[in-house]
Formats: structure tokens, sequence, C-alpha cells
């Protein structure tokens, strides 16, 4: 019996580490390797005439009509001219679902799922990219971000990151940076807010990395723009909030990140209210 | 069988023939009593047999009940040692909340259903007595025992007139002290931040700015070089564009043209209760604070137009030092809705 | 019933019993006050066990916060963090931070058990004030306030303040970015006060917020402070409870001069015991499976940083809905000024808790009462009592919704200054209504004389061959199964008939 006892208590003695081991690499592969989603695996904009000319054709069926003849506004409409908006405008606006527009005076309101199939934006993309050329208005516009992936190692503070490993980024930097700009508004756990007016500050938990990299360039109204913002920036910021998507979470249900109204909800409705049900069962009910 | 307040009181209504068998739960009465003057305590119940228990007339039902029980604090005993285990195993907290939460869990219903399964215990009655009451004998007694001092005392009203005020300057004394030197006096601290003349604004990172940083519909927190963790300091530059900000007559030339924009600086620091009021809604050019919802107006001088905030945000005068990198032009200003921040008493 | 066994080892363990405790009073004279603690009577009405869960829950608290005290670090230095063995949080690698949110951090990853520690204390903390409030309107709307017991009263309103306060240190002490901006709220109160104000914000925090002051002496405050004062005023209460005797509500064979229910030992002392296994096992549970406070998510604290939804914790809430809610005034003249949070971050409270402080005075000018009472009202016989107290509830649910006005408005799709504008009316209107809601239901409960949610009372009253009166089939028969028990003549009580009264006579006084 106590042989048997001794067997099984060191077999899981031994088990432990190893599980816990392949545990921990499962969650920091998922967590730190793993390629992040972009909603596209090939190129995002071309500048082959083909997607072009798609492009402008897709633009005259779905959007000349607020955003006027080759991206040059609406007068009447009062839709913003797209001449020098550039690729990531487009992208943004089009893969989030804000645009063809669904609530004109809260765009964070947008549709569910986006009008447009991948191929679409890219023509479509494309052709916003290309509106400067054809109009022969304005300069380069900014293009769609690229968005930078995480370094190996994560345990660089972030004034260091420039000078060791250029061309990858850590969480720390985003964090810093999604801290000053970001937090305000989305939440320091991107679960997202409310603004004057009734303006909808969305939470981040759906977008991908090139979204999020794109928003800060282009600024969707009713969100300030900050194109000051490097592309390496803008990709620490896109990787954190990535990682916000699912964070370290050792304490159990996160509860949405939501804070301390909802654990205060959570502590009475969930915690006092088995107790209270506990001391009738104990108590006398006369 | 009759129990009233008066016998329970008095503890004497004949029920002599226990006497001679050891009563358990301590309801015997003739230990009461032994002494003439001793009352019988007020809030034990007597003479009144509670020890019956739930299934003391089922040997059966009581075997299950033990089981119960047993089972209960089985879970107890094999959730105390799996802690163990999980401590080993690299604690992971929702094991560790399983394992403490069924070892708990199991000894208090284990507990509970003993209790109300195999241990005695039914309602019974006592007498409250007559504890907050004294007689009035002894509250005659106390009155006077109290009076013999005062009366004394009161002999020399100029003594009991200044051990009052002797007191209060006591208190003052000990007090006034320790607790001033817990912290500097404010003086007008309050009214001053770090920046100044020719102080240039700067990033987070410390990097100093150029006014085409920020791009129209932008914002960005800025601080003066070298305090980024002064309190009051924490400054926001926005680029309101080409949109109609009102600039008021004292204000004229405190804002930095930009092409197609105008860079514009106001104090992050909320006038209701100093949280950093920084989300900003470009459709509405407004200020919202997170903590209270204060709405400010940037194109009207971040004029308060919504919740509690009762004063603008003050703005910063900028300018541009030699080099194109922003700096401002003096500290905060009255004519700038200074001093910054939330009010205070001696603010005026 | 008992063989001669059994008799023999009752024996052996009486005399080993006695034993001990002539040991004991050889010493301190204690038999009879012994006797009259282990045969104390205390009614067990579920209701009156919500006090119960408060102190258990004070019993984790002060156990685990032991253990967290072991790990903090109460010291707002300055520090880098770059951990170099053990978990590391990438995403706070290199960031500078005060050494109190470094401890803290340290304590959810790399102590084993640490994370469960820290998150029990925050859950009983939630939990053990639900239970001081649930237990205080449950002493409220049965005036179990009254003659004797105001001072019972008043301790317990302090214990609910200090209890509070000591919460709210004890969210700031992890100096996170959260809590760091509820204490700017707090120090912007403090500054608001007339004459000092200024000063004595400086010599709290030691100069201006935030400074480096500030933690340490939080940590004396919630470590060592608050802690005394909250034991020592709980133990005082407790005395007072021991030694005035618990109220009961009314009911067949009970008066005011009597008490029913079953002796401390056994079994309400086993009963007590589990309940209090189950607070922890709640608790731990919570803490296993429930994240609280994740502090590493909000980052350390500067003073230019905040996130969106900054709330305190809910016990506090509504004096933050207090602030969302108040309009914009504030005073100016002579050089001086009353600034807006003055009014409702210590004017609205001070008043409200003076009220409160007040109202085992004002309840006994209303009802013209000066008795003596250990029988309980029935909410529903003092229908403005319970109108006051449906109003006070409703006017604190709003200003704590108040207190999530984001969230809330981000969740029901409107407005933020829709919902503060709808909060703003129904703090005036929803209370009014309340109390004339309650008012109504009192008044037609009287009527029916039952309970609103529970099968009527009712039973046959018989009259034994002695002169007493026996009741079958009432709730107290129906909840154990003492019928035919010995124990049960104790209820055939002369006092039947007024007690029977009690609780089906309107109040005269409250029926006007």
């Amino acid at each position: 019996m106590s042989s048997l006892f001794r067997t099984v208590r060191r077999r899981r003695w031994a088990k432990g580490p190893i599980l816990l081991f392949v545990i921990a690499l499962a969650v920091f592969s998922v967590l730190f390797l793993n390629e992040s989603p972009a909603h596209s695996s090939q190129a995002l904009v071309s500048d082959s005439p083909q997607d072009v000319a798609a492009g402008q054709v897709l633009y005259e069926q779905h959007c000349q009509a607020c955003h006027g003849y080759q991206g040059s506004g609406g007068v009447v409409t009062g839709a913003p001219a797209l001449v020098n908006v550039g690729a990531a405008a487009a992208d943004f606006y089009l893969t989030t679902g804000r645009m063809p527009l669904n609530a004109p005076n809260n765009e964070a309101l947008r549709h569910h799922q986006t009008v447009f199939t991948g191929d679409e934006i890219r023509q479509l993309d494309s052709y916003i990219a290309a509106l400067p050329t054809i109009t022969g208005k304005g300069g380069a516009s900014p293009g769609i971000p690229n968005v930078e992936g995480l370094c190996a190692n994560q345990n660089q503070a972030p004034a260091d990151l420039a000078k060791t490993d250029p061309g990858c980024v850590t969480l720390s930097e985003g964090q810093e940076l999604y801290a000053i700009n970001c937090a305000q508004c989305h939440q320091a756990a991107g679960s997202g807010g409310m603004l004057s007016g009734g303006n909808v500050i969305p939470g981040l938990h759906n977008s991908d990395l090139t979204q999020i990299a794109e928003a800060p360039m282009v600024g969707p109204k009713p969100m300030p723009v900050f194109s000051n913002l490097t592309n390496a920036q803008l990709s620490a910021i896109a990787q954190y909030v990535h990682y916000l998507h699912k964070p370290q979470d050792p304490g159990g249900f996160s509860i949405s990140h939501f804070g301390p109204v909802a654990e205060g909800f959570i502590g009475i409705a969930v915690g006092f209210a088995l107790l209270w049900f506990a001391s009738r069962m104990i108590g006398n009910r006369g | 069988m009759t129990t009233t307040d008066d016998a329970s009181r008095t503890g004497h209504d004949g029920h002599d023939d226990h006497v001679e068998e050891r009563i358990p739960f301590g309801r015997n009465p003739r230990h009461f009593g032994i002494d003439p003057g001793d009352p019988w305590p007020d809030d034990v119940p007597m003479d009144q047999d509670d020890s019956r228990w739930r299934y003391q007339d089922n040997p059966r039902g009581a075997k299950w009940a033990e089981r119960r029980v047993a089972a209960c604090w089985t879970v107890t005993a094999l959730a105390s040692i799996a802690v163990c285990v999980v401590y080993q195993t690299g604690a992971n907290n929702q094991l560790a909340g399983l394992c403490w939460g069924l070892a708990f869990g199991g000894l208090g219903v284990g507990m509970i259903l003993w209790a109300r399964d195999l241990l005695p215990g039914h309602d019974v009655i006592a007498s409250r007595g007559n504890h907050a009451i004294s007689h009035e004998g002894d509250r005659i007694a106390v009155a006077e025992s109290f009076g013999r001092g005062t009366d004394a005392m009161a002999r020399r009203p100029f003594l009991v007139t200044m051990l009052g005020g002797i007191g209060g300057i006591l208190g003052l004394g000990a007090l006034y002290g320790p607790i001033s030197s817990l912290g500097p006096r404010p003086h007008t601290d309050l009214y001053h931040t770090k920046w100044g003349p020719g102080v240039r604004a700067v990033t987070e990172q410390g990097d100093p700015i150029k006014p085409t940083d920020i791009p129209v519909d932008g914002i960005m927190t800025v601080f003066p070089e070298g305090n980024i963790d002064d309190a009051l300091s924490p400054t926001l530059l926005i680029n309101v564009g080409t949109s109609d900000f009102d600039v008021q007559p004292q204000r004229v030339g405190w804002n930095l043209p930009t092409p197609g924009g105008n860079v514009v600086a106001f104090s992050k620091i909320c006038t209701h209760a100093g949280c950093p009021a920084s989300l900003y809604n470009v459709e509405k050019k407004q200020l919202i604070c997170p903590c209270h919802q204060s709405t400010f107006d940037v194109l009207l001088d971040c004029k308060p137009v919504f919740g509690p905030a009762p004063r603008s945000l003050a703005q910063l005068a900028l300018a541009v030092d030699q080099d194109g990198y922003i700096v401002s032009q003096s500290d905060y200003t009255r004519e700038g809705g200074g001093p910054v921040g939330p009010g205070f008493w001696n603010r005026g | 019933m008992t063989t001669h066994k059994e008799r023999q080892s009752q024996d052996k363990r009486y005399q080993i019993t006695k034993g001990a405790l002539d040991e004991v009073d050889e010493r301190f004279s204690s038999s009879k006050w012994l006797v009259s603690a282990l045969d104390k009577i205390f009614p067990d009405h579920w209701s009156f066990m919500v006090g119960e869960i408060a102190m258990d829950s004070l019993i984790i608290l002060i156990v685990t916060g032991i253990y967290l005290a072991l790990y903090y670090v109460p010291s707002s230095t300055e520090v880098v963090y770059a951990p170099t063995s053990g978990v590391v949080y990438h995403p706070l690698v290199g960031h500078s931070m005060s050494e109190a949110y470094q401890s803290v951090i340290n304590l959810s990853f790399n102590v084993r058990f640490g994370l469960i520690m820290r998150q029990a204390h925050h859950w009983a903390a939630l939990i053990f004030l639900a239970a001081v409030f649930f237990h205080m309107a449950r002493i409220f709307f049965t005036g179990a306030f009254r003659k004797p017991r105001e001072i019972n009263w008043i301790i317990g309103l302090l214990l609910w303040q200090i209890v509070a306060l000591e919460g709210f240190t004890g969210y700031s002490l992890p100096d996170d970015l959260l809590s760091g901006d509820g204490l700017r709220v707090i120090y912007s109160i403090i500054q608001t006060i007339p004459f000092i104000g200024t000063w004595l914000s400086y010599a709290l925090w030691g100069g201006r917020f935030p400074g480096t002051d500030l933690v340490p002496r939080l940590f004396v405050v919630h470590e060592f402070l608050f802690p005394l004062v909250i034991v020592g005023l709980l133990t005082a209460h407790l005395m007072i409870l021991w030694h005035q005797k618990h109220t009961d509500f009314p009911g067949p064979g009970k008066t005011e001069t009597n008490i029913r229910g079953s002796r401390v030992w056994p079994q309400y002392a086993m009963k007590a015991g589990g309940l209090m296994m189950l607070v922890a096992s709640v608790t731990f549970f919570m803490a296993g499976f429930i994240q609280i406070n994740p502090v590493w998510l909000y980052g350390p604290f500067n003073t230019y940083n905040v996130s969106a939804g900054t709330q305190p914790d809910w016990y506090l809430g509504w004096q933050d809905g207090a602030l969302r809610l108040w309009p914009h005034w504030e005073f100016r003249s002579f050089g001086h000024e009353i600034p807006n949070q003055f009014f409702p971050g210590l004017i609205l409270p001070g008043i409200l808790l003076t009220l409160m402080f007040a109202w085992p005075a004002i309840d006994r000018i209303i009802y013209k009462d000066h008795d003596r009472h250990n029988l309980l009202d029935r909410p529903r016989d003092k229908p403005f009592r319970t109108g006051v107290g449906a109003a006070a509830v409703v006017f604190f649910i709003d200003l704590t919704m108040a207190c999530g006005t984001d969230l809330l408005a981000n969740n029901l799709h409107i407005a933020f200054e829709r919902l503060i504008e709808i909060l703003q009316w129904g703090a005036f209107v929803g209370p009014i209504v309340a109390f004339f809601l309650a008012y109504r239901t009192c008044l037609a409960l009287q009527r029916t004389g039952t309970h609103p949610i529970q099968r009527p009372i009712g039973g046959i009253i018989y009259r034994t061959a002695e002169g007493g009166y026996h009741t079958v089939g009432d709730v107290h028969a129906a909840h154990g199964d003492h019928a035919g028990d010995n124990g049960h003549a104790g209820v055939a009580h002369a006092g039947i008939d007024k007690a029977s009264a009690a609780e089906h006579a309107p109040d005269p006084v409250a029926g006007d």
C-alpha cells in the first residue's frame, strides 16, 4: 500500500514540472512566437495596373456617389476627398467595416462584417494609393504600415531596443506607448469606453495587427491622429494590443478586464449571494 | 411543564426528581442558588430538555448522517493533500483555488451537517433578565458617588474652567508640531508648474518636438524638459487644424500655426479632481476626463461644457526657439486660466 | 437509551473536563460566567448571520493580509523593472516604477500562492463590505438600533466608515495606474477643505502630489492604524451584543423579556464555525477562478497617464458617483474659493452620515418611543421608517451606478451625458418614488399579515391539560422536527396572545 502511494506520488512529482514546462512552452509560443494574424497573407496593396483598374471599377460602383469622381470629395455629401489619404486609410476603413457607412454620425458603430472581399479591398486600396498619380494632385500618401514582429528576446528595456535589435519590437515598448497614447480612451486592457456625445470608443479585441497600426496614422474620427509615431512605434503598439487580446490572466476569469465596477458586481452577485443563500439554509427561516 | 418568565427567574419549580442524575448541557438548577443570593443567570435556559437531536430515534439515519459528514471531511483531507501537490507542481492559481475552496467547503458543510443531524439543539427559551437597568438603589448610589467628587470640584469653579482651557491648549501644543512636520507648507506651490520662459516641451521619451510633429487632429502629451514626473505640468498639444479656434484678446500669439493647422496647448490636469483629462473627441473637438466625465470644448478655450468641472483647462503660451522646437513663453498664468488643476481654498 | 458503557465513558470524560475547568476556576473564578457563555441562547434567524459573514471575512482579511505584508515593499523609490530570475512579466521590462508596484508584480508572478493570497484578500474585502451593507440594512429595517442598542448602531457605522477607508488604502497600496488616479481624486478633495485644505493635503502627502512619502504612510495606516481601530471597535461591538443579548423577531412565545433560540454550545458554535469555513471556501474559490485587479495590465502609476474606466472599488462607488453627478458649481469671493468637489466629496457624505448617526434619536422622536426593545419590528409595521430606508437604498444604488457611467453607457448604447442626466434626476426622483412605493406596500402587507414571499403563518392552537398553549403547524414547528418534543413545551406560553397580537396589529403611529 505504502509503496503504491510512493510510486504514485513520485510519478506525479516527476510529471508535474514536465507538464508545466510543456504548458509554459505552449503558452509562450501562443503569446510570443506565433505569427500574429494579418487580414491577408498576400500583399495588401499593389501597383499592378489590373488591380488599380479593378479598384477603379469598384470605386465607381460603390464610392463615387459620395466621395466624388476620382476621390475629389463630395460637395453635397460632405464626404472627404480621398486623393491624398493613402492606402492605409482605405485599408483601415474598408477592413474594419466602417466603409461603406453604417452609422454616419458615429464611425465607431460599423458593420460587423466587411462589405467587400479581401481581393476587392486590395483592389480598392491599390486604386486609392494610385490616385495621386492618376489625378496628378498631391504627393506620395502614407502606405499600409508593415508591422514588425516581436523580438525573440523580450527582456530588453524600450530604450535599448533601437540599438540592439532593429527590425523587431518588444511588448514593453508597446505597453509604454499604449499607456500614454491609447489607454485613456481604449482602457488599459483595450476594453473600450465612451466619448462625449454618444461616440463609442471601440474595444480593440477584434482588430488585427495591421488595423491597429493603421488606426493611429489614419485617425478615424472621433479618434485623433498620431501620425508622428514611427513605423517601429506603431508596430510596438500593434503587438501590445494584440497581446491584450489574450493577456496573461493567471488569476482566472478576467471579467473582460472591465475593472472595479464589474469586480464589485461579481463580488456581490456571486460571492456574497452564495453566502447569503448558505446562511438562509443554515439559519432559521421563520 | 409550564414555564413562565417568573419561574425561569427564580429557578425553582420542583423538578427535584432529577437531582441525582447528571443532566447534560448544564441546565441543572441545583448548581445555582446554593448561595441564596445567587440569581439564575439570565439568558441560560432552565429546565428545558433540548438534548434531542435530529436522528436520535433513527439509528439508520444517524449512521448515514455520520457517513455524510465523514464524506465531506474526506474531501477536505484529499483537497488539503492536493494543494500541497499543486504547490510542488507550479502553484497554478486555479488548481490552488479549487483545492482550497474544496478543503474549506468540505469542512464547513461537514460541520453544518454534523450540527444539523447529530448535535442537540432546539429552540429553548430563557429570560432576558433586566440587564440594561439596575435597581433604583444602585442608580442612586452611583449618582451619589459621582456627586461626592463633583461637589468637591465645583467648589473651585476657576480651576474647572481653566482645566478645560488647558486641555485645548495642550491639544494644540501636542499636535501642531507633529502634524505640521508631516509635510511642507504649501505657500504658493500650487500656483506653479515647471514651465517657464523658454522651457522646451518634450515627449515622454525626452525628445523635443517641432510644431509639424503634431498632425492636424493629432494630440500629444508633453512635459517641461527634465520634469516628467511633476504632477501639475503635463500638457496636451492639440492641432485643431483650420477649425475656428476662439483666441481671446489676451491670448493672442500663444498658438503655433502650422501648414493647414494650429497647435494649441492646454493643461492635461482636469480642473475638477485632477485626473488627466485626455480623451480627445476629434469630431466635436472636446476633451473628456475619464474620471468624472467632465467635457471641455477645445475651440472655446477648453471651457467646460458638461460634467462637474467648474473652470476651463488652463492654456499654455507656446513659442518656437531658434532650433525650431516648441517652448513655453512662461509658466501658466492667470490670463491663461491658471493655476492649473483642481480648485483649493486659497486659490481665490 | 444510553448503555452502561457509554455512561461509564461519559462519566470519565466528565471527570477530566471538570478537573480541567476546576483548575481554571481556581484562578479566574470563571465557572458561572462559562456556564452562561456555553448555555447562552442565540436566536438563529438566517438574517442574523450576515454580520457573521462580515466577521468571518475580516478574519480571512487579517490572515491573508499578514501574508501579503511579508512581501509588500512600502516604498515609492523609483526602480527599473529588470528581473533577472523567475517569471518575468515582459510588457513591463525596463519601465520605471515604484518599489511598491514592483513588489506587487513579483508577488503576483513569482511567489507561489502569492497571487491567490492577493486575490483572496481583495475578494474577501469586497464580500466583507457587502456583508456590512446588508447587515446594516437589516438592522435599520427591523429597528434593531432602538434603545438600548443605539451605541452599537453608532459603533457599527464607525466600523463601516473605517472599513471602507481601510479598503481604499489597500486598493491604493499597489501604486498602479488605477489606484494612483483614485489617490489624485482624494488629494483634490482634501485640498478643498476651507482654511486648512491645502495645508492638510501637503501634510498628508508630504508635499505636492504624488510625492514619495505617501506609500509608506498608507502602509502604516492600512497595516497598523486602521486594523487596530477595526479590531477594537469590533470587540466593543460584539461585547455589547453579548451583554445586551441579541434581538429577535416577534413570534409565538416570544416576548420583550424572554429570548428564544439555541444554546451556543455545541450546535450553534458548530454551525457558526461551519459558516466561517464556507466564507473561506467561497473566497478561495473566487480567488482561484476569478481574476481581480490585474495591476500588471494597468501599469505603474505616473501623473500623466490614465485609463478609461477609472473607478474605485464598489463600496466607495457612491461617493465617486456623487462627484460625477454634482453640477459644476464653485464659489469664489474675498480671494478664497470653495471648490466644486468639496460638496459631493465632503458635505454630502457628511450630511448623510450625520443623519445615519442621528437616526436612533430621529426614530425616537418620530415614533415617540422611548421604551427599550428586544423584539424587532417587521419592516411593514413601520412604513415610514421602511420608506426612508428604501429611499436611502435607491439613492445609494443610483450613486453607485453613476460611478460606472462610462461602462454602463457603453453597454446600454446611450451617451454618457444622457445617462448622467437620468441618474441626476434619479437621485431626486428615485428615493421619493421608492419611499411612497415602500410605504404603500407596507400598508398593503399589514392588511394581509403574510410574508410577501412566504407561505402564511398559521396553525392550530391547542390548550393542554396543564393550561398552557401549544401551536401546531407554525413556521417554527415546520422548520425543525420537534413535534412532540419536550423542549417545545417552552413555546406553550402565556404570552402567546400578546405575541400574535404584536404580529398582526398595524403600528398605531405608523398607520396614520
